[in-house]
């Protein structure tokens, strides 16, 4: 009787460190790109927002349709028109980031306390200087938690990204489960688990770093 | 820079979104043919009861709310035909809430409108250390802390600091002092009134309290419903005599007592008492003392400190003086005791009249409860 296949093979881990740490460093970068872009988009569509407030509802409302969309089925609606690509790719993940992205800029913008915007403009900020020295640094904390989880959860979407052969650590998952080798689908999983987390605590870090004064309100007294 | 002139001419402010017709079908009005002048260095207060548009009237001075008709000048130059930014930069502002920048330190706050002017660093830097002194924050230990770690006062004193950062010959403030308990908004009101002495600003101020529009005003501005101007005179001219019911309503009741505010214990003639020391002849002393309207000797000591109350009847016919049973000599009272103040620390001593004191102690002379009261008697006083 042949022995049972191991859920992990140290020795095989041992000598595929080279192609971990490349899935690693490619799940990196197809995450980085889609918050990235997906940060950008969402903070031009909250710009629009805070000009005109009335687009909130068609825009949070369009987004919100997009993240119910399965991920799979997302991904395999746009191949007939993108191809097995990297922007079919980055068009899933960056519209799955649109909801919470934009939603946590318009909170962070319109949490600034009126009276703070009033005494900004009472001093003669304009409207620019108003927005990048004044309202987006107070913002900082709600834009940092959406960030947070936007990227969370891209990090658990590119392993799905596999499937259209963009490779990153879902694609030991795929190529694993095809060959019977616990070995590798099992690493896939624990590896993008442990990034996710790293990111995570990544941005609780950043949290703190942007927003010096909110730390030391514990302390007044 | 000292005080500017400040006008409003026949200004009007109609809301487009609250246009319910009044009773005559016009347009109601947040600020109503609003005419007034405030002169160079002077403070003008603003008062009425919540929604009689007094923040509307002041957010027009510095274009926050434009005004649909009339104009506003700032030492006679229309404020409509200037660059909003460059007004705005130009007028110092204070409001409720303070609004300090809560990502800012103190130092970063009070640099604020020097940095949108683009002044070098190091006259910034000068500056922001001069005017934490001025209003009593010590640089070195408040320059580096968020507002969130100041107290509700030292947040407003810094708020004072920031608005004059880039010394504006006038100042905006929004109930400057709503968000402090009492006893702190009493001293930040005398700590403003001080520093005004120094600065002579054109300070336009709001508030709904018509005992601190008494206290800060050299102008009181009360103001109505819908942004009417009830009356506008000094302190002393609303209480004597109140334009209308509605201004008579709104100062109180208490309008007599209020004066009692305006004046200080310097104002009134001083009555002289009786004074000896200890080992005076004391049958020279007792007659002095029975002479006197009021019936007391005060002893003192050889810096004419007040040592205590001594009644003439209880004065031995012989020997020396000395302050056995005496009563005690208080309230002591200072020339610039407020009368007020005076009437009330003599009710809770139950006692007939005050020393007044100076600054070593020594005694300048008496005022009693007859002369405090006999201010209180309106008609009289306000015709004189």
């Amino acid at each position: 009787m042949p022995e049972p296949e191991p859920l992990v093979r140290w020795d095989w881990l041992a000598s595929h460190v080279d192609v971990l740490a490349f899935r690693t460093l490619e799940h990196v970068v197809l995450t980085v790109i889609a918050v990235f872009a997906g940060f950008l988009l969402s903070f031009g569509l909250a710009l629009i927002i805070r000009r005109s407030p009335r687009t909130y509802g068609p825009i949070s409302a369009s987004a919100g349709i997009i993240y119910t969309i399965p991920s799979l089925a997302l991904f395999t609606a746009l191949v007939p028109i993108t191809g097995l690509s990297l922007l079919t790719a980055q068009i899933a993940l960056v519209s799955y980031t649109l909801l919470i992205l934009v939603r946590n800029t318009v909170a962070g913008l319109q949490g600034v306390p009126a009276e703070v915007s009033e005494a900004a403009d009472a001093m003669g900020y304009t409207s620019w200087g108003r927005l990048w020295r004044v309202e987006l640094p107070l913002a900082m904390p709600v834009i940092i938690a959406g960030l947070r989880i936007a990227t969370v959860t891209t990090i658990g979407l590119v392993t799905i990204a596999a499937f259209i052969g963009q490779g990153g650590l879902g694609f030991l998952i795929t190529d694993g489960l095809r060959r019977f080798f616990p070995t590798m689908y099992v690493t896939g999983a624990v590896l993008s688990v442990l990034l996710a987390m790293a990111a995570d605590a990544l941005f609780v870090g950043a949290q703190r770093v942007a927003t010096p004064w909110a730390r030391t309100r514990t302390e007044a007294g | 820079m000292r005080g500017v002139p400040l006008e409003f001419r026949h200004v009007t402010k109609v809301f487009a979104n609250s246009q319910r017709p009044a009773a005559d079908g016009s347009a109601e009005g947040a600020v109503n043919d609003l005419s007034l002048v405030v002169p160079a260095g002077q403070v003008c207060v603003l008062v009425g009861p919540s929604g009689c548009g007094k923040t509307t009237t002041l957010r027009m001075v510095n274009r926050l709310i434009e005004p649909t008709a009339g104009q506003i000048l700032i030492d006679g130059q229309d404020v409509a035909e200037k660059n909003p930014i460059d007004l705005r930069r130009s007028i110092g502002y204070v409001i409720q809430q303070v609004g300090l920048l809560p990502h800012q330190t103190v130092a970063d706050n009070v640099a604020s409108v020097p940095r949108l002017l683009g002044w070098e660093r190091q006259r910034t830097e000068r500056r922001v250390i001069e005017l934490l002194e001025l209003v009593g924050i010590d640089p070195g230990e408040y320059g580096d802390r968020y507002p969130a770690q100041l107290s509700g006062g030292e947040r407003q004193r810094v708020g004072v600091a920031r608005a004059l950062a880039a010394d504006p010959p006038l100042l905006l403030m929004d109930e400057p002092f709503g968000a402090v308990d009492p006893i702190v908004r009493e001293r930040l009101q005398n700590e403003l009134l001080h520093l005004q002495e120094q600065l002579a600003k054109t300070i336009m101020f709001v508030t709904h309290d018509i005992d601190e529009a008494i206290k800060m005003g050299d102008l009181v501005a009360v103001m109505s419903q819908r942004g009417r101007l009830a009356q506008l005179g000094t302190p002393a001219e609303i209480l004597a005599e109140p334009a209308s019911d509605f201004v008579a309503r709104f100062v109180g009741r208490d309008r007599g007592l209020k004066r009692l505010s305006l004046s200080r214990v310097g104002d009134l003639e001083l009555i002289e008492p009786a004074t000896a020391r200890p080992g005076d002849d004391a049958a020279d002393a007792r007659q002095r003392a029975a002479r006197h309207a009021i019936p007391y000797l005060l002893l003192v000591d050889d810096e004419s400190r007040p040592l205590g109350w001594l009644k003439a009847a209880d004065i031995p016919n012989d020997g020396q003086l000395t302050a056995d049973g005496a009563d005690a000599a208080s309230p002591l009272l200072e020339l610039r005791t407020t009368l007020k103040d005076a009437l009330s620390m003599l009710l809770d001593e139950d006692v007939l009249a005050g020393i007044v004191v100076d600054r070593r102690r020594s005694v300048l002379g008496l005022v009693t409860v007859d002369e405090l009261t006999s201010v209180l008697r309106l008609p009289d006083d306000a015709r004189g």
